[in-house]
């Protein structure tokens, strides 16, 4: 992978008595399409604003390209920003708003005016110069905001929740618009969102944050499959979170039934978190099981049934496309490879994870 | 029939609200001096307004001094929104309360706090504590205004603009500043407004020699208001009224149907920020500039600072003292005694010269205000007629403190084709034929003076009997009245509405020129006589000139021209030789025989228990 480009060393921020930040370390790479991702008070905006330099940090550093720019304005800084509501001036035109920095940076007319052209064209709404930001719809609004921020050629574009306020249809269209625009473009996405799914979808690297600590990092496969602890587990998609012991290697007791898995080193009886993904859980004939339950809950979802089966004094939250009335007797089984052992938390950035809950 | 109720009450209000002030519009129109008569359409009034120098300098102060103040207030109070903006709700919401309270503050505190803090910090009196205060006042208005508009504008905005290269002053103006525009422009247009009509504050807080129209306005109360005031009124109510609709104007436009392209109201307003508000600032800069440094220096040695009743004095004879005397005359005017005597008392002004009336000269000897006069210094002392002297002691017994100015009495006024003998007594006013033809004064004092003189009491009298006794007479005089009336005698007189009046000597020559029906009489039971006398006060700082200038206001040809001036009856027996029209020198009103005098009397100062006695007595008569 190429260079880091961004780097946040030992970061913190306080609000009042609320402690926002703790002790962040976070690099980014060039051209990564970086996503933070996290519930409504984890710090991931905070540490947007403090990349884009409206916050300034209690303790820590914010490396840019190998120079310290902590204390650095906003105005100075080679970044942009898409804002969550917009953020357009109204009272100009879309034409004035695109050309606002490049008139700061007194860029000829000639090149505002190409700039103008190639940005509305980039983002599908060629034409648009006269119109005002209040003619337009919420989605061609953030368009024009993303056009705004990218004609500055900044290195880095950091986007704050901006699918936030539209609905679901134009939400996935605007995905794959930012896909091919940061394509296009070859730069530096940091993404901010609380959506889980749009985090998958876009990102190269997923940052999952709560309650000011990072709790994983990494592609969005890892993160869906490998969950490092039973936060990320429960937020990232849906998770059967269950007690279980590490009888051995390869060997875990879960609600007092033995399941081979696959992960090693965790010594011998040793408590941890289990994650079963509700898809991985096969439902089959009682007698061929490793648990017996009975069936309480059936809904159609479309692609699948969601189904709660109750065994062993667990409510298993199960997806199959094979369905089962509710009272039936059924079986459940888990292929090893499914299995996922966490530890429990043990410092105080872990026990941070399931106070949200 | 729903709706026509609903009109005609709709039409009811509307006529309560602008009866008024149509009334003034089409007075300002009226070509006849009083205001009972309609004496065609004129524009005469509006011309000699913009003829009349004391009151274009006071339009003038008053222009320079809204615009200024509104201006600094809107710059202050803008600024305090933004920095409330960003403080925690807690202290933002506790400030913003703090910032209000002088709003729903009486403004006479106001007034009088300011007056203090200026004494206090000993800061001369003048244009600038007129500015500072009008400032003060205004700010919060300014806050009320843009505090709204700040709050709703989005932060991220600003946010936007600085992420885009903007320095925050930059961001600030490009991007916040034309968002809250319309709650900085409707700030400012309500500072003006508000500072344009202020008349309290400005009272309390001015200087000598410097006025606004509200208080230029007032000091002219004591002669009756003249048309031009009229006319000034009603430019003022124009421009008021416009304001306001510029100011309502503005939130409109925005609530208009969202445009598809950018409109040219929106261009012309982006223009505004542009270019017509930077040309504005240097304009009113620049002119508040040149009026700050052309206003007079307060401190230079040689000053005397003048308080007189408004009107009461020819400007000629100030511009004729200085010229002479090389000495600058500082003016300024009061409009009542009650006025006048808590300034001076104050100490905010060490004024030179005052001219207040008999009974608060008493007072203000009983309370140690005054400075004994040199009168070596005034040798045209000898012009004075020693009968005004020997009158002067009822309030200034040893004759040390003060030298007549201007006196008069009070009388009846009746018109000679409506009554049917000649009148020389107060008891006409009880008399059943002239029911509904009497005019009675509406004031305490001169009310009780016509009932007293009747009965053979003296009008100073604190004997409860003697008073009950007069109550009893104005009580049973009441159906016979017309009207208890103030400046309304004149004109009413003037315009054949009524057969018989209370005045004073000094309209009696006005209204005689006007209607010559009318004759004037001091009854024989005797009368109140007023004298207001020239006085020094202790804290005078220029005591020399200060003689100078009563010294030369005794001399004959000054004392004659202020007699044509204010056609109040004048002490002076040199000036009266000097009188050219022999009727005026010989009239019986301005200079009646010394034994129709005889009986008369000054006011005195009563002190506060008297004074609260003929209050209630008369409170007793009015509401029966």
């Amino acid at each position: 992978m190429s260079n880091k480009l961004i780097d946040l060393v030992n970061i913190s921020k306080t609000y009042d008595s609320n402690t926002v930040l703790d002790d962040l370390n976070l690099y980014i790479r060039e051209n990564e399409f970086l996503t933070l991702l996290g519930p409504s008070g984890c710090g991931k905006t905070t540490t947007l604003r403090i990349l884009g330099g409206f916050e300034t940090p209690d303790s820590g550093k914010v490396i840019f390209d190998g120079q310290d720019i902590t204390n650095l304005p906003p105005n100075k800084r080679q970044l942009n920003t898409v804002f969550q509501k917009y953020a357009l001036f109204s009272h100009m035109s879309i034409a004035e708003n695109i050309a606002f920095g490049l008139k700061i940076k007194h860029k000829s007319k000639k090149y505002i005016d190409d700039k103008i052209k190639y940005a509305l064209k980039l983002v599908n709404l060629d034409g648009y110069e006269n119109r005002t930001p209040e003619s337009l719809s919420g989605g061609q609004q953030q368009r024009i905001a993303i056009a705004r921020a990218i004609v500055n050629e900044p290195k880095v574009l950091l986007l704050d929740e901006p699918l936030g306020a539209l609905d679901l249809k134009l939400r996935q269209d605007m995905q794959y618009e930012l896909i091919r625009l940061k394509n296009e473009l070859g730069i530096t996405f940091i993404y901010v969102t609380h959506d889980q799914e749009e985090a998958l979808t876009m990102s190269d690297t997923i940052v999952v944050m709560n309650q000011g600590y990072i709790q994983q990092i990494g592609t969005p496969e890892t993160i869906y499959n490998e969950p490092e602890n039973a936060f990320v587990a429960d937020f990232i998609g849906e998770s059967n979170i269950l007690p279980g012991i590490m009888v051995e290697d390869r060997l875990v007791n879960i609600l007092g039934a033995p399941f081979q898995c696959v992960d090693e080193g965790f010594g011998h009886n040793t408590p941890v978190d289990v994650v079963i993904r509700p898809e991985d859980v096969d439902l089959v004939k009682p007698e061929e099981g490793t648990i017996r339950g009975i069936v309480t809950h059936l809904i159609f979802k479309g692609v699948h049934y969601e189904m709660e089966v109750t065994a062993n004094n667990y409510q298993w939250l199960v997806h199959s496309t094979d369905m089962f009335p509710v009272g039936t007797e059924v079986g459940i089984r888990v292929i090893p490879f499914d299995i996922q052992i966490m530890n429990k938390p043990l410092s105080e950035d872990e026990e941070a994870v399931n106070i949200e809950e | 029939m729903k709706n026509a109720a609903k009109k005609i009450y709709l039409g009811l209000i509307l006529i309560l609200l602008y009866a008024p002030i149509v009334t003034l519009i089409v007075l300002s129109f009226n070509s006849s001096k009083t205001r009972s008569k309609w004496g065609g359409f004129t524009l005469s009034w509006y011309r000699s307004l913009f003829d009349n120098e004391a009151i274009m300098n006071a339009f003038y102060t008053t222009l320079i001094i809204a615009l200024l103040s509104a201006f600094i207030a809107t710059i202050i109070g803008t600024a305090a929104c933004i920095g409330m903006q960003v403080m925690r709700k807690r202290s933002r919401s506790l400030f913003l309360s703090i910032a209000n309270i002088p709003m729903v503050n009486a403004e006479i505190v106001t007034a009088v706090s300011l007056m203090l803090i200026f004494i206090a910090i000993r800061m001369n009196m003048g244009f600038h504590t007129i500015l500072i205060s009008h400032i003060t006042f205004n700010i919060p208005y300014v806050i009320l205004s843009v505090m709204p508009k700040l709050r709703q504008t989005n932060r991220s905005t600003y946010e936007a603009a600085m992420d885009l290269g903007a320095s925050p002053m930059h961001a600030f103006f490009r991007v916040v500043f034309p968002d809250i525009l319309p709650g900085v422009l409707s700030g400012f247009l309500l500072a003006f407004t508000m500072s344009l009509d202020d008349f309290v504050i400005t009272h309390f807080t001015k200087g000598p020699g410097i006025d606004t129209l509200s208080t230029k306005i007032y000091t002219e109360v004591r002669k009756g208001i003249k048309p031009e005031i009229y006319a000034l009124s009603t430019l003022l109510f124009v421009t008021v009224l416009l304001l306001l609709i510029l100011v309502n104007y503005q939130p409109e436009k925005k609530a208009s149907p969202v445009k598809k392209t950018i409109t040219t109201g929106f261009r012309i307003r982006t223009a505004m920020v542009r270019r017509v508000l930077p040309a504005l600032l240097i304009v009113v800069v620049i002119a508040g500039g040149v009026y700050y440094s052309s206003q007079g220096v307060l401190n230079s040695d040689n000053t005397v600072i003048v308080y007189n009743w408004g009107e009461y004095l020819d400007p000629d004879v100030l511009d004729e003292f200085t010229e002479e005397t090389g000495i600058e005359v500082i003016y300024e005017e009061f409009e009542t005694n009650e006025i006048m005597y808590p300034k001076v008392n104050s100490g905010a002004i060490a004024y030179d010269v005052v001219i207040p009336s008999d009974y608060m000269i008493q007072r203000m000897i009983e309370n140690d205000l005054l400075a004994e006069i040199d009168f070596d210094h005034i040798p045209n002392l000898k012009n004075i007629d020693p009968t005004y002297m020997e009158q002067s002691r009822q309030f200034d017994p040893e004759n040390k403190y003060s030298l007549p100015y201007c006196w008069g009495t009070v009388g009846i006024l009746y018109n000679k084709t409506m009554v049917e003998e000649p009148i020389d007594s107060w008891s006409v006013l009880w008399d059943e034929r002239y029911k509904d033809n009497i005019l009675m004064q509406d004031s305490v004092r001169d009310a009780f003076c016509v009932a007293l003189k009747y009965l053979g009491y003296s009008l100073n009298s604190t004997d409860l009997d003697e008073l009950t006794a007069a109550r009893n007479l104005l009580i049973e005089q009441k159906p016979l009245v017309q009207a208890y009336v103030v400046d309304q005698v004149r004109d009413k007189m003037i315009g054949n509405e009524a057969a018989i009046g209370v005045i004073y000597s000094g309209e009696a020559i006005y209204t005689q020129r006007e209607n010559p029906d009318l004759e004037y009489v001091i009854p024989k039971e005797g009368s109140n006589i007023w004298i207001d006398s020239m006085v020094i006060p202790k804290n005078a700082e220029h005591k020399e000139n200060a003689e100078k200038f009563i010294d030369f206001l005794c001399r004959p040809e000054i004392a004659l021209k202020n007699f044509d001036y204010i056609t109040y009856s004048t002490p002076n027996a040199a000036a009266r030789a000097l009188i050219e029209d022999e009727d005026i020198r010989n009239s019986v009103i301005a200079f009646p025989e010394s034994d129709q005098l005889t009986d008369c009397e000054t006011y005195s100062f009563l002190g506060d228990d008297v004074d609260r006695i003929y209050n209630e007595l008369w409170n007793q008569v009015k509401s029966k």
